[in-house]
C-alpha cells in the first residue's frame, strides 16, 4: 500500500515538477523575454522648438485646511466617491478664503518663440470663484483675458481644484477656446454650459460660448512650435478620469514639462515623453503639481519616485500644489534642484513656488 | 486520516435538490446577487455605507475570510455541535454562523488590533492613536486598515497550511476546542512573525520622518525595486491562492499520497510556496509582455509595486472560477485519473479567469461603482473578488448550499458514515 502510494506520489511529483520547471525556465529565460516583451520605443514626433518660458503661479493653494478637506472625503465615503456628490465645507473655515475651504490651482504659461513672438496659455482655473478672481486681479489675468491676450484655457483634468472655478475665467472671456482631456464626465460639460450643482456648492453662471476641444489620449497634440500636449487615460480619485500635460522643447536647453496635478506620475509622464517625442531623453525642467503627497499623506511608493527622480537629469524643478510639503522636503534633502518660493498670498511655506511666484526657464 | 481529525464539512453529505447544471447555475446566481447586494450596502462608493474608502472596507472583507477559515478549518465549527450542524435549517444555521463570523471579525479588529496592540504596542494598528499624533482622521484610518488587513492576508496563507498539509500534526488527536486553540495559537504566532518581517518594514518608510529605530528598512528594495510592502502582498496572495489550488483543484494530490507526518506537511508547504512563486513570476511576466517592463519610481501601470500587487490581484481572480467549479459544479471532472482531472480543471480555471478578467474590467464601473482602468492607486480589485469569495464560503460552509442542495437525512447518511469509518 505504502509502496504504491510512494510510486504514485513520485509520479505526481515528476509530472508537476516537470511542468513547473518548464514554466519557470520559460518565464525567466532571456530568449522568452526578448521575443515577447516589446522593446522600448524611441521618440519620433518632432514638435519643433521654442525659446523660453515664463510660468506665473496664480494660485497653488487648492484648499486651506487639509484636515477639513480629508474629513469631507471621509464623511462622503472615501477617495472613490464622485466629487460632484461631496458637500465640501464652504463656511466657517478660519484659515479659508472668507470662511470657504476652497482655493484652487491656476497657472499662466507664457511661451516665447524663436522669432520673439509670444503666446499665453492659462493652465487651469481654480476652484473657489471668488478666490480665483482675486488672484486673477492680483496678477492682471482679468485684463489679459478681457483683451484676448490669453490664447486658450488648458484644463489639465476635471478635479474640483483645477476646473470648478471656470466662472472666474468665463466672466472675463466667455468665448475663450478651451482644451479638456478625454475622460471628462457629463457633469463637467454641463458645468461649462452653465449648470448648477447645489450638493457640492458648485455653479457657473457664465456659459461657455467659444470652441471646446477634447484632447484624445495616446497621441501627441502639437499646439504651437515647440509646444505639445499629451493626454493620459488615468482613473483618478473622486471619480475623475484623464489628465493632460504640456511639453515644451526649449532650444539649446531641452524639454520642459508643465503639469496641473500629474496624477499619471511624473516619471511615468517622462517615460512616455521619452518614447513619443523626438529628443525626449533630454529633460531640462518640470513645473507644476506632481501629485505625490497632496494631503500630506505618504506611501513607500512615493519614496520610490523620490529616489528615482535623480536618473532624469533635471536642471530645475518648480513643483508645488499637490506635490506636498513632505515630498518637497525629501526632494531638497536628497539634493534635487527645487526652486524656492516667497510664501506670499496664503501660500504657507517658501519651500517651493507659491502664489504670485514666477519661474523663468 | 482518523475520523476524529476529519472536518465536519468534509464528512457531510450534500444531496442535490435539482439536477446539474441547473442547480449550480441557480445557486451561483443567488450567491452572486447576494454579493452584489452586500457590496452595494457596505462598499460601493455610490451605495449606502461606503466603506470602500478603499482600505477601511477592504480590511473587514479580509478579516471575514480568515475568520471563516478559522471557524471551519481550525475549530471545525466549535462551539457548535454536530447535532446543531446536522439538524438546523440552513437559513437559521447560516444566520448564526455568519453572526459568529462577524463577532470574530469585530473582536479581532476592534479589540485585538485597535484596543490591545494599537494602544499598547504598535500605534499604526489604531487610527485614534495616529490621529492623536497629528495625522488626519482619514489617513490614520487608511494606514491602520492596511496594516490590519495584511495581518489577515498573511493568516489566510499560513493558517490553512496546518489542517491542509500537516493534518493538524502533532495535535491531530486532541479534541475540540483544545486542538482548535492549539493550532490557532501556533498558526497565528507564525502569522505575527511573518507580519513583522513582511509588512512592518513598510511602516519604516510610510511615516515622515522614516521610523528607522522602530522597523527594519524594507529588505526587499534591492530586488523588488520598490520600498512598498505591495511586493510581499503580491506573493503572499499567490500563496493563499496556491493553498486553495491544492485543496480544491488538486484534492491535495499528490501530497495526500505521503502518509508520514510531518514529512507530508513539510513537502506540502514547500509545494504551496513553490507554486506561489511560480504564479507570481508567471503573472509578472504576463504584465511585462502586455505593457513592457516596469520603471522604478513610475506610477500606475509602470509602478513596480503595483505590478507586484497586481500579480496577487490576478491570482485572486482565479479563486472565483476555482470555487465556482468546486462548490457549484461538484468539482467536475472526477472520472479520470487524478492528473487528468487536475489538468482539465486547471484549463477550465485559466480560461474562465481570462473571461472574468475581461468582464471585470469592462463592467465593474457601472456594477460596483469602481473607476475604469487597470491601475488605480486607490482601488483594489481584490476587495470585491474576496467579498464574492466570502459569500461563496458562507454559502458552502455555513448554509449547506441552500437552496440548490440539502444535507442528507439521517437515513441517507448512515451508509456514508459507515464508509468513512471503513476508510479510516
Ligand atoms: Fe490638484
Ligand atoms: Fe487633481
Amino acid at each position: 500500500m505504502s509502496d504504491i502510494s510512494r510510486r504514485e506520489f513520485l509520479k505526481g511529483l515528476a509530472v508537476g515538477g516537470t511542468v513547473g520547471y518548464f514554466a519557470m525556465a520559460g518565464v525567466s529565460s532571456t530568449v522568452m523575454r526578448n521575443s515577447f516583451i516589446p522593446p522600448a520605443k524611441v521618440g519620433a514626433v518632432d514638435i519643433g522648438e521654442c525659446k523660453s518660458l515664463k510660468i506665473k503661479v496664480i494660485t497653488e493653494t487648492s484648499w486651506f485646511n487639509n484636515a477639513l478637506l480629508m474629513d469631507d472625503m471621509k464623511k462622503a465615503g472615501g477617495l472613490l466617491v464622485n466629487q460632484y456628490e461631496i458637500p465640501w465645507t464652504n463656511k466657517g473655515v478660519t484659515e479659508g478664503w472668507k470662511g470657504d475651504n476652497a482655493g484652487g490651482y491656476a497657472t499662466l504659461v507664457e511661451v516665447e518663440f524663436l522669432d520673439g513672438s509670444t503666446k499665453k496659455i492659462l493652465l487651469d482655473t481654480g476652484w473657489n470663484v471668488d478666490w480665483t478672481d482675486t488672484c486673477f486681479k492680483r496678477e492682471g489675468i482679468d485684463k489679459m483675458l478681457a483683451n484676448g491676450e490669453i490664447d486658450c484655457l488648458f484644463v489639465s483634468h476635471e478635479h474640483f481644484d483645477h476646473f470648478w472655478g471656470i466662472e472666474a475665467t468665463l466672466k472675463y472671456r466667455p468665448d475663450i477656446p478651451i482644451l479638456v482631456p478625454k475622460g471628462f464626465y457629463q457633469e463637467g460639460f454641463d458645468l461649462l454650459k452653465g449648470a448648477n450643482f447645489p450638493k457640492c456648492h458648485l455653479a457657473n453662471n457664465v456659459p461657455h460660448t467659444g470652441p471646446l476641444k477634447v484632447q484624445e489620449s495616446e497621441k501627441v497634440h502639437k499646439l504651437y512650435p515647440g509646444v505639445a500636449s499629451i493626454t493620459f487615460d488615468v482613473p483618478i480619485i473622486t471619480r475623475v478620469f484623464g489628465e493632460q500635460a504640456l511639453v515644451f522643447n526649449l532650444k539649446d536647453k531641452g524639454l520642459a514639462i508643465v503639469t496641473g496635478c500629474c496624477h499619471m506620475g511624473i516619471i511615468s509622464l517622462m517615460e512616455h515623453v521619452k518614447q513619443t517625442i523626438k529628443g525626449g531623453d533630454n529633460f531640462y525642467a518640470i513645473q507644476g503639481g506632481l501629485h505625490i503627497s497632496p494631503f500630506e499623506d505618504w506611501d513607500p511608493q512615493y519614496d520610490d519616485l523620490v529616489l528615482a527622480l535623480h536618473n532624469y537629469g533635471l536642471k530645475t524643478m518648480g513643483c508645488n500644489h499637490c506635490t506636498g510639503y513632505v515630498t518637497a522636503e525629501k526632494f531638497v534633502t536628497i539634493g534635487l534642484p527645487v526652486v524656492k518660493g516667497t510664501a506670499q498670498h496664503k501660500s504657507k511655506r517658501d519651500i517651493f513656488l507659491g502664489n504670485g511666484d514666477m519661474m523663468i526657464i | 486520516m482518523n475520523q476524529n481529525n476529519s472536518l465536519w464539512v468534509e464528512t457531510r453529505d450534500l444531496q442535490p435538490r435539482l439536477k446539474q447544471p441547473l442547480q449550480g447555475i441557480i445557486n451561483l446566481l443567488l450567491v452572486t446577487a447576494f454579493f452584489l447586494l452586500v457590496w452595494w450596502i457596505f462598499m460601493d462608493p455610490r451605495g449606502i455605507i461606503r466603506w470602500y474608502t478603499p482600505q477601511y472596507g477592504y480590511m473587514y472583507i479580509r478579516w471575514i475570510l480568515i475568520a471563516a477559515i478559522w471557524q471551519v478549518y481550525i475549530f471545525n465549527y466549535w462551539p457548535f455541535k454536530d447535532s446543531f450542524l446536522n439538524n438546523k435549517h440552513p437559513l437559521i444555521k447560516g444566520l448564526i454562523l455568519i453572526g459568529s463570523n462577524i463577532v470574530i471579525v469585530a473582536f479581532m479588529v476592534w479589540v485585538f488590533c485597535y484596543a490591545f496592540l494599537g494602544n499598547l504596542s504598535i500605534p499604526y494598528l489604531n487610527p485614534k492613536v495616529l490621529t492623536g499624533l497629528g495625522m488626519t482622521e482619514f489617513f490614520a484610518r487608511e494606514y491602520s486598515s492596511l496594516a490590519i488587513l495584511m495581518m489577515a492576508a498573511i493568516a489566510s496563507w499560513l493558517s490553512p497550511v496546518w489542517p491542509v498539509c500537516f493534518d493538524n500534526h502533532p495535535w491531530q488527536n486532541l479534541t475540540q476546542p483544545a486542538r482548535g486553540f492549539t493550532v490557532w495559537v501556533w498558526t497565528f504566532f507564525l502569522t505575527l512573525i511573518a507580519f513583522l518581517i513582511l509588512m512592518h518594514p513598510h511602516y519604516h518608510v510610510l511615516f515622515y520622518p522614516w521610523q528607522e529605530y522602530a522597523a527594519a528598512y524594507p529588505w526587499w528594495y534591492g530586488f523588488a525595486r520598490t520600498l512598498s510592502g505591495n511586493f510581499n502582498v503580491g506573493w503572499v496572495m499567490c500563496g493563499t491562492v496556491s493553498i486553495w489550488f491544492l485543496e480544491l483543484v488538486f484534492d491535495r494530490y499528490p501530497i495526500r499520497l505521503i502518509k508520514k507526518q510531518p514529512l507530508r506537511g513539510i513537502i506540502g508547504f514547500l509545494f504551496v510556496f513553490t507554486m506561489a512563486w511560480l504564479i507570481f513570476f508567471a503573472f509578472l511576466f504576463l504584465q511585462d509582455v502586455s505593457w513592457g517592463p516596469a520603471v522604478e519610481g513610475a506610477k500606475r501601470l509602470y509602478a513596480p509595486d503595483w505590478r507586484h500587487l497586481h500579480c496577487g490581484e490576478l491570482a485572486c481572480m482565479m479563486l472565483i472560477p476555482m470555487m465556482t467549479l468546486h462548490f457549484y459544479f461538484d468539482n467536475w471532472p472526477k472520472k479520470y485519473s487524478p492528473s487528468i482531472n487536475i489538468a482539465i480543471r486547471c484549463a477550465i480555471i485559466f480560461i474562465a479567469t481570462g473571461i472574468l478578467h475581461y468582464l471585470y474590467y469592462k463592467y465593474s464601473p457601472p456594477i460596483l461603482g469602481t473607476q475604469p482602468g487597470y491601475s488605480h492607486p486607490q482601488q483594489f480589485p481584490m476587495a470585491p473578488v474576496i467579498l464574492w469569495i466570502n459569500m461563496m464560503l458562507y454559502h458552502y460552509w455555513f448554509m449547506d448550499m441552500y437552496p440548490g442542495k440539502r444535507l442528507a437525512t439521517r437515513k441517507e447518511r448512515l451508509p456514508v458514515s459507515n464508509l468513512i469509518a471503513e476508510e479510516a
